[in-house]
């Protein structure tokens, strides 16, 4: 069995023995709710392919994503770092497939097995990265370089060229208005970077974009590299 | 609710809104484009930048064009007088 999701094939083949009779295949549409805020978690997720997204939620529906997770990581953190529930909204952008098992065989598990608890806690020291230099390039960078981050990101989390995403969606990934995703992506579509049709973005010259994007960037990416292995 | 199109006319090229968003009428389209032109506006004045020349042409799904926005619009009421008064 070689899984896609890179937490459970870093394993050992032992650690990977014990988790696999209490996981559960399921496929996972777009807009699937993960983790409601402020309810107790009753499920972990591996994500096989797709990608979910954590949303910070400011009253009512308006709200910012601060990290997102796909087959790099494991959805259901704070149950790791024994809190049971978060005020956060995780949810899947993009359709893919998942192993999920419930919370309380979980926890046991994580008592029980140091090796196993030991790298999803390395996971949530790399995530925790990942949402600090968020908060950097939501600060610092512009929309076009944190759109090409972003970019960089879902593409790092799939074997596609092609990532399916709508300007609207996009929009709420990076707190702006829907306009100022169709400028910064006409932008990179003119430097040759990507070609953005409906619904749809492909990345075509990773390497440029990875090069305009600059800081925004890089260094998580490392540190997930450093902590569990390679992301890509 | 009906879909409006958001398109971004420069003077020399329209940057087209392919997906548009749905809005319960041309008033709140208008109000969406201002919104957007303040954006514009925020990360033009950061490259020191003048959109001026910017409009958005709002049109419904079969492209009839409906309303203009000029990014000028969305300024200050009172830096627009300054900048006229000069």
């Amino acid at each position: 069995m070689i899984y896609k999701n890179r937490l459970l094939r870093t394993l050992s083949p032992d650690d990977q023995d014990v988790l696999r009779p209490h996981l559960r295949w399921s496929s996972l549409e777009r807009g699937t709710v993960l983790v409601a805020p402020n309810e107790p978690i009753e499920h972990v997720w591996f994500l096989e392919s797709g990608m979910s997204s954590i949303i910070a939620i400011s009253g009512g529906d308006q709200g910012i994503e601060v990290g997102l997770a796909g087959r790099d990581g494991f959805v259901g953190m704070p149950l790791v770092l024994d809190a049971d529930r978060t005020p956060h909204r995780i949810f899947m952008q993009i359709a893919g497939a998942c192993y999920s098992m419930g919370s309380d065989v979980f926890r046991q598990v994580m008592d029980e097995h140091a090796g196993i608890r030991k790298l999803l806690l390395r996971y949530v020291q790399a995530y925790s990265t990942q949402t600090t230099y968020t908060a950097l390039s939501n600060a610092m960078h512009t929309i076009e370089e944190r759109l090409a981050r972003w970019l960089l990101m879902s593409h790092d989390r799939q074997d596609e060229d092609e990532i399916a995403l709508t300007h609207d969606f996009l929009a709420l990934m990076l707190g702006v208005r829907r306009p100022s995703v169709t400028i910064a992506l006409h932008s990179l579509e003119g430097l040759g970077f990507i070609k953005a049709t409906r619904g749809q973005v492909t990345i075509r010259r990773r390497e440029a974009l990875e090069e305009f994007a600059g800081s925004a960037y890089g260094v998580p990416e490392a540190e997930y590299q450093r902590l569990i292995g390679q992301l890509r | 609710m009906p879909r409006f199109f958001l398109h971004i006319d420069d003077g020399t090229q329209r940057i087209e809104d392919e997906e548009g968003s749905e809005l319960p009428d041309l008033a709140a389209a208008h109000e969406e484009a201002l919104a957007a032109a303040r954006q514009f506006w925020a990360a033009a004045i950061l490259r020191q930048q003048d959109i001026g020349s910017r409009r958005f042409v709002i049109s419904d799904d079969e492209g009839t064009v409906l309303d203009t926005v000029e990014m000028d619009e969305a300024l200050p009421r009172d830096l627009r007088d300054r900048l006229q008064g000069r």
